[in-house]
């Protein structure tokens, strides 16, 4: 089984953000490997170690990514590419999933695993479009892969009533939860290792592709603005004898707030 | 007049009152509105549909459709949004939805935003708020095709008192179903839950309630309040809390009149699902905890001692 994961590297969401002139400030900001895309590594490795499968990682953005990529071959990815082109800039969902679009149909694979959401947008959407695009079944929201035989895998999935027990025919495209493992935190072993690995760097037209062919030049949707969060305002905070101030903010809960 | 479709939300055999809210939303845009309700004995649910504020109800119905799978739903939705002609297309916030915007989109050559908190029309000019970046930030989007398709975050417009609509019904053909990612089995979160999504009022735990006995005090609180109960991450990860009550960026997120944080500190991603809540109620020991500085009313005490007293305040003044 071949398996392809992808990373994205994206801004730590722990740190503070500040916006000026509708625009994020970049000094200051640092990023991180999504949470979710290094769900989906683990899970790639975890399929290695106990079903042989291959495992090759994409990631689409620039020499900084490298970083990101190393850490991955550390916890057990094999092969890794790096889709680096000058002219794409800010690209879209459908964008980012017309690139992973010719990234898949250069190898062989048999499995894409993605994260269900990048941290920095949100959205959600990367991983769902490939798969239409591939026109390949595709399940979102994973918690756990398992091996049925060659052709087969079961997954189950968050739904909105339960968990979704799914058979899915390879070749497929998984979008995956952080419920779904923890990730390892990679040995010196691996990370030294890690260091003499190659990546292999592609630009678009290596790809067999162009920033207008895949959308980028001409995005569905673009953020026009960012703006501060509305954050809420620290209430009233009581310390004190517990029954007293209990009994103090039951009742501010039924007078002032009035929601009972 | 711009066309909007909007995804009935129907569980249960029910309609949820988010496709009210949608609906309204979209004749406060001053738009003629069309439903898609997908799913299996749902044509005497109509009626219902018209009242929530629809024009043109557009239907599949069959035993096929019964459990959600996303290829057989995102084609209903394309079917319903090409004979509409539909200007955008707007899900609720429901994992179904989340699943199925993106094929929809892929489809239609759309632009697609998800979580979306406002939307706006200008003559033909679509633009979307949404947050981003675990809530830190809120993106002004600006659509550049003549189609969007969204997913409405939770609690984003509110139902118009007095709304109505027309009972028009267009049954829909019924697609084949998805023969490489088969549905077998759901297995369904405990029966007799108040479901995060539509509850009024929910109470949340966190690591505070240290073990199972903790976990069960707070659900006492959720049973008397008829709430939905949650949880935060840490729960979860301890193997005390079902993956589906998780609250947060990566899980639910809920927007009720009342949100109670028992125990939870409150980290920025599950501060990203509920600070949509009306009204935040928060207990925690360590008076420096983050959660207090979203509540508008927080205790700074052991919940142990706390609960049992909330409990009983909340009997005496609700009678």
């Amino acid at each position: 089984m071949k398996i392809l994961t992808t990373v994205k590297r994206v801004v730590d969401v722990e740190l503070n953000i500040h916006i000026e002139n509708g625009a994020i400030v970049e000094d200051g900001l640092q990023y991180v490997i999504n949470a979710w895309d290094e769900n989906g590594v683990e899970a790639a490795v975890q399929l290695k170690e106990n079903n042989n499968a291959q495992t090759t990682l994409v990631s689409i953005g620039e020499q900084d990514n490298t970083d990101m990529i190393r850490k991955c071959y550390a916890m057990g990815i094999e092969d890794a590419i790096l889709i680096d082109d000058p002219a794409l800039v800010a690209p879209d969902a459908f964008a980012y999933a017309g690139i992973l679009q010719k990234v898949y149909e250069k190898g062989d694979y048999d499995l894409v695993i993605t994260g269900k959401q990048a941290q920095d947008t949100d959205s959600g959407q990367t991983g769902i479009i490939l798969a239409e695009y591939l026109q390949l079944p595709c399940v979102s929201n994973v918690i756990s892969i398992e091996v049925m035989d060659e052709a087969h895998i079961r997954v189950s999935r968050l739904g909105d009533s339960g968990t979704e027990i799914v058979e899915i025919t390879l070749p497929a495209v998984v979008t995956v939860s952080d419920s779904i493992n923890e990730p390892r935190l990679p040995a010196m072993r691996g990370i030294m290792m890690a260091k003499k690995k190659k990546i292999q760097v592609m630009d678009l037209a290596a790809l067999g592709t162009s920033v207008e062919a895949v959308g980028g030049a001409a995005p569905k949707s673009e953020v026009a603005e960012f703006m501060k969060s509305k954050t809420r305002q620290a209430g009233q905070k009581f310390e004190g004898d517990a029954a007293q101030i209990t009994a103090q903010v039951v009742e501010l809960l039924a007078n002032e707030a009035k929601v009972f | 007049m711009a066309k909007i479709l909007v995804i009935a939300d129907i569980k249960e055999g029910v309609l949820k009152g988010s496709t009210a809210e949608l609906l309204s939303k979209a004749k406060a845009l001053s738009a003629q509105t069309a439903v898609v309700a997908i799913g299996s004995n749902i044509e005497s649910l109509i009626a219902d549909m018209a009242a929530a504020g629809s024009d043109t109800q557009y239907i599949a119905d069959d035993k096929s459709l019964e459990l959600f799978s996303a290829g057989p739903y995102a084609a209903c939705v394309v079917a319903a949004a090409q004979q509409f002609e539909a200007d955008m297309i707007w899900f609720g916030f429901s994992e179904a939805g989340k699943a199925a915007a993106p094929r929809v989109a892929a489809q239609l050559n759309a632009a697609c935003a998800t979580e979306i908190i406002d939307v706006t029309l200008e003559g033909e000019q679509i633009q979307v708020i949404r947050p981003a970046i675990a809530g830190k930030v809120i993106q002004r989007i600006q659509v550049n095709t003549q189609t969007l398709v969204a997913v409405v975050r939770a609690g984003a417009f509110e139902a118009t008192p007095g709304i109505t609509g027309t009972q028009n019904m267009v049954k829909l053909s019924i697609p084949a179903p998805d023969l490489k990612a088969v549905i077998k089995q759901i297995l369904s979160d405990a029966s007799g839950e108040i479901d995060l999504a539509d509850a009024d009022i929910v109470v949340s735990v966190g690591r505070g309630a240290r073990d199972q006995a903790g976990i069960d005090l707070v659900r006492e609180l959720a049973r008397d309040l008829s709430a939905g109960f949650g949880s935060s991450r840490a729960m979860v990860d301890g193997g005390f809390m079902a993956h589906n009550k998780q609250v947060g960026q990566t899980g639910k997120i809920v927007a009720p009149t009342l949100y109670m944080a028992i125990g939870i500190s409150g980290a920025i991603q599950h501060l990203a699902g509920m600070t949509g809540s009306k009204t935040i109620l928060a207990v925690n020991k360590d008076p420096e905890a983050p959660i207090f500085n979203v509540a508008d009313y927080g205790i700074v005490g052991d919940l142990f001692e706390v609960i049992p007293i909330l409990r009983q305040e909340i009997k005496k003044i609700r009678g």
